[in-house]
C-alpha cells in the first residue's frame, strides 16, 4: 500500500543500526560470554567447562593485582575530579576576569587522547629527568619523586594524568549545570543571608545531582576501558604493578592467546559496569525527573 | 564598609590565586612538552624541566616527522599522520550518515522495534570495548576487513554509532513536528524531507558530530591497534611504538616533538571549535 | 459533492480513546470549524483527516474519494500550521515552491502559482527572504500562501493564529474569510477560540471528549445549543445556569416558581423532571427599564464595566447570574431589583442527559 511506503523507507534506513544491535552488539556480547564458558585457547571451542575459566581467572594474580587497580584508580578518579572540578565550575562562577581563557586551560587535555597524556606525564613524572630533578636542584635533596617505578606508588601517577585529563570535563559539564540554576534562587539566599559556601552545599548542590550523575557516568565509562593510559605511560609496570582488567584482556586475547581467560575477564568487566552503571542512570533518570 | 571591602577583595586574592595555581597544573604537561621538544639532547640531559631552550630548534621536530623508528622502519610519525587522517575522513563521514539516518528515523518516524533498537545502541556507550574485540576479530577476518582500511572503518562507524545516533536522534526530536508534518502534505517522503528539510537544519548538530568524531577518532588507540592492520596504524600507535621501542639512548627531545604533533589535531579543533567543543560534549553526554 | 465526508471514525491511543465514533460532513465551499477545549480531539480529528494520524476504524472521503489509506500528500489537502513550519533553511519562494517541486509539477507553472499566491497575499517582497528575517504576521502570510499554491480541494488551519498578537489575530481573520470567500475554498479549521470560531465558519463543530458534541451554523449554535457544555462553551460572558425542577408548566428555582409559557421546547416535559434553564445574560433586563419576560427577585452584587457596556452580578436565591446592561445604566444599580427573564430566548436541559428538551 502506498500509505506504508515512506514507513518502509524509514525500517529500511533503520536497518544497518538493526545490523550493528544484532550482529554486533547483541551476537558479539553473546559469543565472549559462551567463550568464557568453554576451555577455548588459541581457538575457540566449545567444550564446556562451566565457570572453570572463571576460577582461573580469580585466582591468578595479574587479574587480582588488575582489578583492584581499577577499584582503587576507578573510586579516587572519580572522587577527586568531581571535587576538583566541581570547585573550578564554583570558581569561575564568580565572574572572574578572562573566564573563557580559563576555561580553555582547564579543557583542553580533555581534547588530547590518553596516549599522548600518557606520554607527556611519563616524561614528567620521569625520576631521573622529571619535576623530581627539578627538585633535587634547587636543594630538596632528600626529595625522592620516584613513584613511577615504585610498584606501591605508580598507580598514583596514573592518576594524576588521569585527573588532569577528566577534571576540565567536570568543571564544564558542572559549569552548565551552575549556569542552568535559576537566578532567583540565589537572590533568595541573598535576602535570606545565607552564606555563599552554605548556598553552594546545601541548595546548589542538591539541584545539580543530575549534572553529577552524568559527569560521574562518563567517568566510569572511561575508567572501565582505561587501557591507553597504561600502556602509555607504564605498559603494566613496573612488573605488574599498574595493570589494568582491560590490558589484561588484551594482553591475553592477542599476546598470550589464552581467549578462554580473556573473555571470561571481559565478562567480568561486563559485569561489573552493569553493576555500577545501572544504577547511576537509574538514580540520575530519578534526579531528572524530580528536577522537572 | 571599608573593612568589609578589604574583606572582599581578600577573597578575590585568594580565588584568583587558587585559579592559577590549577592553570599552572593544567599547562604544565604542555609546556614541559614544547620547551623540550624545540631543546637538543644535550639539554635535555641537564634536567632543567622548566627552562626554555636556550638555542631553540626545530631538529627534534623534523626527526619527528620524517626520520624517528617505530621498530624496524624509520620513517618519522608522519607515516602515522596521513594513515590517521585515510582513517579519520571515511570514518568520519560513514559514521555520521548511519548516525543521522538512524536518529532521523527513530525520532521522528518511530518504526516498529525503533525504542528497543535504541535502549540496545545506548546501553553499548557504556560497555568495555573489550566484550566484543574477540567475536569482530573472527567476523571482520570472515568477511575479509582485517587489518584494512574498509575494517577500521567500519569499527569507528559501530561504535560511534551510540553517541552519533542519541546527538541527532535528540536533535531531530527538538526540531517542531509541525515542520515535518508539514514536509509529509507537502509530499516529500522519508529521503526527502531527509534530505531537503532536515539536513538543511541540522547543519549545527553535525558541527557537533564532526568534532566529536575527529576527535574521537584521532584519539583511538585501541581499534587502531587491533583492526587497522600493521599497514594503517594511526598515528597514536605509531607515537607509543616511537617512544617505547626506542633502542639505545632516548631522545625526549623526538618523543616530545612526536607527542606534540600527535596532540595537534584535536587541540586545533578544540581551540576552533571553542564552546562548540563543550556543546559537543555535553550533547554526547549519553542520556539513557 | 461533499468536501469531506468523515464516518464513524475511532482512535484511540492506548487505552485513551481521543475520537469516538465521529461522523462529520463538510460541504463544498464550506468553512467548518472545529471548536473545543484542549484535549478535546479536534486537533486528532484535523490530523486525521490530514492524513498525519492513523485512524482505527472509520472511513475519510475527500471530494468523493475514499482517503482513509493515502498519503497525506495524496490526499488533495493543504495544511497551515500553528507554529507556521516553514522550512527555515528555504526562503520564501524556496517554501512556497517545495510541495509543487515534489510534486513534480512544471517549472513555469510553480513560478506562475507562486506568484499569484504571493501577490494575492501581499508577501512578493519578502520572496528572496528566509522566515527567520520576518515577522509572525508576515510568517503567517508565507504559511497561508504555501497552502494556496497547492491546487487542493481541502484547506486545513490548525490553530492558525494562536500565536499572533490580539490586533494581528483580527487582521488575519479578515484576510481568511476573504480568501475563502473570494476563492471558494473548502476549509476545515480548529481553535479553541470561540470569536474566531464564530467569525470564520458557516457552520461550527463543537467537540469534547472525542465527540462532536452539535455541529451547526454559529447564529444557531449560540441561539440554540444543544448540549449543557456547547451553552456554557460558546459564549462569553458565559451563559447563566439555574437547575432546577420543572413541574406543572413552570420550573421551580430555589422555591421560586417561574412560568415556561414562553420558552420553545421540542416536546412534553415531564412533571419532576430535573432541568437548568440557561438564560444569557443579554437575555436578562431590569423590570424597572421595562424589559420583557418572567419577573425575579434580585440583589445586586457588583458591577464589570467592560467598555461596550457593563456585566452586573446578581444573586437570585443561592443562585449567581450575570446581566449585561448598558455602562450608564448599570451605574445607579444597587440594592434589590427585579430581573426580567426573556424565556422566548432562553434554553431548557434536562439535567441529567445534559440535552435540550
Amino acid at each position: 500500500m502506498l500509505r506504508h511506503r515512506s514507513r518502509l523507507a524509514a525500517q529500511v534506513a533503520l536497518l544497518p543500526a538493526m545490523l550493528i544491535a544484532l550482529v554486533v552488539y547483541c551476537g558479539s556480547t553473546g559469543w565472549t560470554v559462551w567463550i568464557s564458558l568453554t576451555s577455548s585457547r588459541m581457538l575457540p571451542n566449545n567444550n564446556f567447562v562451566g565457570l572453570r575459566q572463571y576460577e582461573i581467572l580469580f585466582g591468578n594474580e595479574r587479574w587480582l593485582v588488575s582489578a583492584s587497580n581499577l577499584a582503587l584508580f576507578g573510586v579516587m578518579f572519580i572522587t577527586i575530579s568531581l571535587a576538583l572540578g566541581f570547585l573550578l565550575a564554583i570558581l569561575i562562577d564568580q565572574r572572574v576576569r578572562a573566564e573563557d581563557l580559563l576555561r580553555s586551560v582547564f579543557l583542553y587535555p580533555f581534547s588530547m587522547s590518553f596516549i599522548v597524556t600518557g606520554l607527556a606525564w611519563r616524561f614528567l613524572l620521569d625520576p631521573t629527568l622529571g619535576i623530581a630533578k627539578i627538585a633535587h636542584d634547587i636543594g630538596f635533596t632528600w626529595f625522592e619523586f620516584d613513584w613511577l617505578v615504585r610498584q606501591d606508588r605508580v598507580i598514583f601517577t596514573l592518576l594524576a594524568a588521569g585527573v588532569w585529563h577528566a577534571a576540565g570535563l567536570v568543571m564544564a559539564i558542572m559549569l552548565a549545570g551552575l549556569r542552568g540554576v535559576d537566578q532567583e534562587i540565589w537572590k533568595a539566599t541573598r535576602i535570606e543571608g545565607i552564606p555563599a559556601w552554605r548556598a553552594y552545599l546545601f541548595i546548589v548542590l542538591p539541584m545539580l545531582k543530575g549534572s553529577f550523575a552524568t559527569a560521574t557516568i562518563l567517568m566510569a565509562t572511561s575508567v572501565v576501558r582505561l587501557y591507553d593510559l597504561s600502556v602509555a605511560m607504564t605498559n603494566g609496570g613496573p612488573g605488574i604493578a599498574s595493570e589494568v582488567p582491560a590490558k589484561f584482556v588484551m594482553d591475553n586475547l592477542f599476546e598470550r592467546q589464552n581467549i578462554g581467560l580473556a573473555t571470561a575477564a571481559a565478562t567480568s568487566m561486563l559485569i561489573t559496569v552493569v553493576a555500577v552503571v545501572a544504577p547511576l542512570l537509574y538514580w540520575r533518570s530519578r534526579a531528572e525527573k524530580a528536577a522537572s | 564598609m571599608r573593612r568589609k571591602g578589604w574583606r572582599l577583595s581578600a577573597r578575590r586574592v585568594g580565588l584568583y590565586a587558587f585559579l592559577l595555581i590549577s592553570a599552572a597544573f593544567f599547562l604544565l604537561p604542555l609546556y614541559v612538552m614544547l620547551v623540550t621538544s624545540f631543546k637538543d639532547m644535550s639539554e635535555v640531559r641537564l634536567g632543567d624541566l622548566l627552562s626554555l631552550p636556550a638555542a631553540p630548534s626545530v631538529g627534534a621536530w623534523v626527526k619527528a616527522w620524517t626520520t624517528a623508528c617505530t621498530g624496524l622502519t624509520c620513517n618519522g610519525i608522519q607515516v602515522g599522520f596521513w594513515n590517521s587522517m585515510r582513517i579519520l575522513v571515511p570514518s568520519v563521514v560513514v559514521s555520521i550518515a548511519v548516525g543521522s539516518v538512524t536518529g532521523y528515523a527513530m525520532s521522528l518516524w518511530r518504526p516498529r522495534g525503533a525504542t528497543l533498537l535504541f535502549g540496545i545502541v545506548m546501553s553499548v556507550a557504556f560497555v568495555p570495548y573489550q566484550v566484543f574485540l574477540y567475536p569482530l576479530v573472527r567476523l571482520f577476518s570472515f568477511a575479509g576487513l582485517n587489518s584494512s582500511l574498509p575494517g577500521i572503518i567500519t569499527v569507528h562507524t559501530i561504535f560511534g554509532l551510540p553517541t552519533m545516533t542519541l546527538i541527532f536522534r535528540n536533535y531531530f526530536a527538538s526540531v517542531p513536528i509541525e515542520l515535518f508534518k508539514a514536509a509529509r502534505v507537502d509530499g516529500a517522503g522519508f529521503w526527502r524531507i531527509f534530505t531537503s528539510v532536515m539536513l538543511p537544519m541540522a547543519v549545527p548538530i553535525i558541527t557537533v558530530a564532526v568534532i566529536l568524531q575527529v576527535t574521537g577518532i584521532w584519539n583511538d588507540f585501541i581499534f587502531g591497534l587491533v583492526f587497522a592492520g600493521r599497514e594503517n596504524f594511526p598515528m597514536t600507535v605509531q607515537l607509543n611504538n616511537i617512544v617505547n621501542s626506542t633502542q639505545g639512548e632516548r631522545e625526549y627531545n623526538v618523543d616530545m616533538a612526536a607527542t606534540m604533533l600527535t596532540a595537534l589535531v584535536p587541540l586545533a579543533v578544540y581551540f576552533i571549535s571553542g564552546r562548540w567543543f563543550v556543546r559537543g560534549i555535553a550533547a554526547g553526554a549519553v542520556k539513557g | 459533492m461533499a468536501g469531506v465526508r468523515v464516518s464513524t471514525l475511532t482512535k484511540a491511543y492506548g487505552p485513551l480513546t481521543v475520537l469516538q465514533d465521529i461522523s462529520i460532513e463538510v460541504a463544498e465551499g464550506e468553512f467548518t470549524v472545529l471548536l473545543g477545549p484542549s484535549g478535546c480531539g479536534k486537533s486528532t480529528l484535523l490530523n486525521a483527516i490530514a492524513g498525519l494520524d492513523e485512524v482505527d476504524g472509520g472511513t475519510i472521503e475527500i471530494a468523493g474519494q475514499d482517503v482513509t489509506d493515502l498519503e497525506p500528500a495524496q490526499r488533495g489537502i493543504a495544511m497551515v500550521f500553528q507554529s507556521y513550519a516553514l522550512y527555515p533553511t528555504m526562503t520564501v519562494r524556496g517554501n512556497l515552491s517545495f510541495g509543487l517541486k515534489v510534486k513534480g509539477s512544471p517549472r513555469a507553472e510553480i513560478e506562475s502559482r507562486v506568484a499569484w499566491a504571493a501577490d494575492l497575499l501581499q508577501i512578493t517582497p519578502l520572496l528572496d527572504r528566509k522566515p527567520g528575517q520576518m515577522s509572525g504576521g508576515q510568517r503567517q502570510r508565507v504559511a497561508i500562501g504555501r497552502a494556496l499554491v497547492q491546487k487542493a480541494k481541502l484547506f486545513l488551519f490548525d490553530e492558525p493564529l494562536s500565536n499572533l498578537d490580539a490586533k494581528l489575530r483580527t487582521e488575519m481573520r479578515v484576510e481568511i474569510k476573504k480568501l475563502h470567500k473570494e476563492l471558494g475554498l473548502t476549509i476545515v479549521y480548529v481553535t479553541h477560540d470561540q470569536i474566531e470560531a464564530m467569525t470564520l465558519a458557516t457552520r461550527i463543530a463543537v467537540m469534547k471528549g472525542g465527540r462532536i458534541e452539535q455541529y451547526a451554523a454559529p447564529d444557531e449554535l449560540y441561539e440554540r445549543p444543544e448540549t449543557l457544555f456547547v451553552a456554557g462553551f460558546v459564549g462569553a460572558p458565559a451563559m447563566n445556569f439555574l437547575p432546577g425542577m420543572y413541574r406543572g408548566g413552570a420550573i421551580e428555582i430555589d422555591g421560586v416558581r417561574i412560568p415556561a409559557g414562553a420558552l420553545e421546547l421540542r416536546g412534553p416535559v415531564a412533571d419532576g423532571t430535573k432541568v437548568v434553564l440557561g438564560v444569557r445574560p443579554e437575555h436578562i433586563g431590569l423590570v424597572a427599564d421595562g424589559a420583557l419576560g418572567e419577573s425575579v427577585a434580585a440583589e445586586a452584587q457588583f458591577m464589570e464595566p467592560m467598555g461596550a457596556d457593563t456585566l452586573g452580578w446578581f444573586t437570585m436565591g443561592s443562585h449567581r447570574v450575570s446581566v449585561r446592561l448598558a455602562p450608564q445604566r448599570a451605574r445607579g444599580v444597587t440594592g434589590n431589583v427585579d430581573l426580567a427573564l426573556d424565556l422566548s430566548l432562553a434554553s431548557l436541559f434536562n439535567a441529567t442527559t445534559e440535552r435540550r428538551l
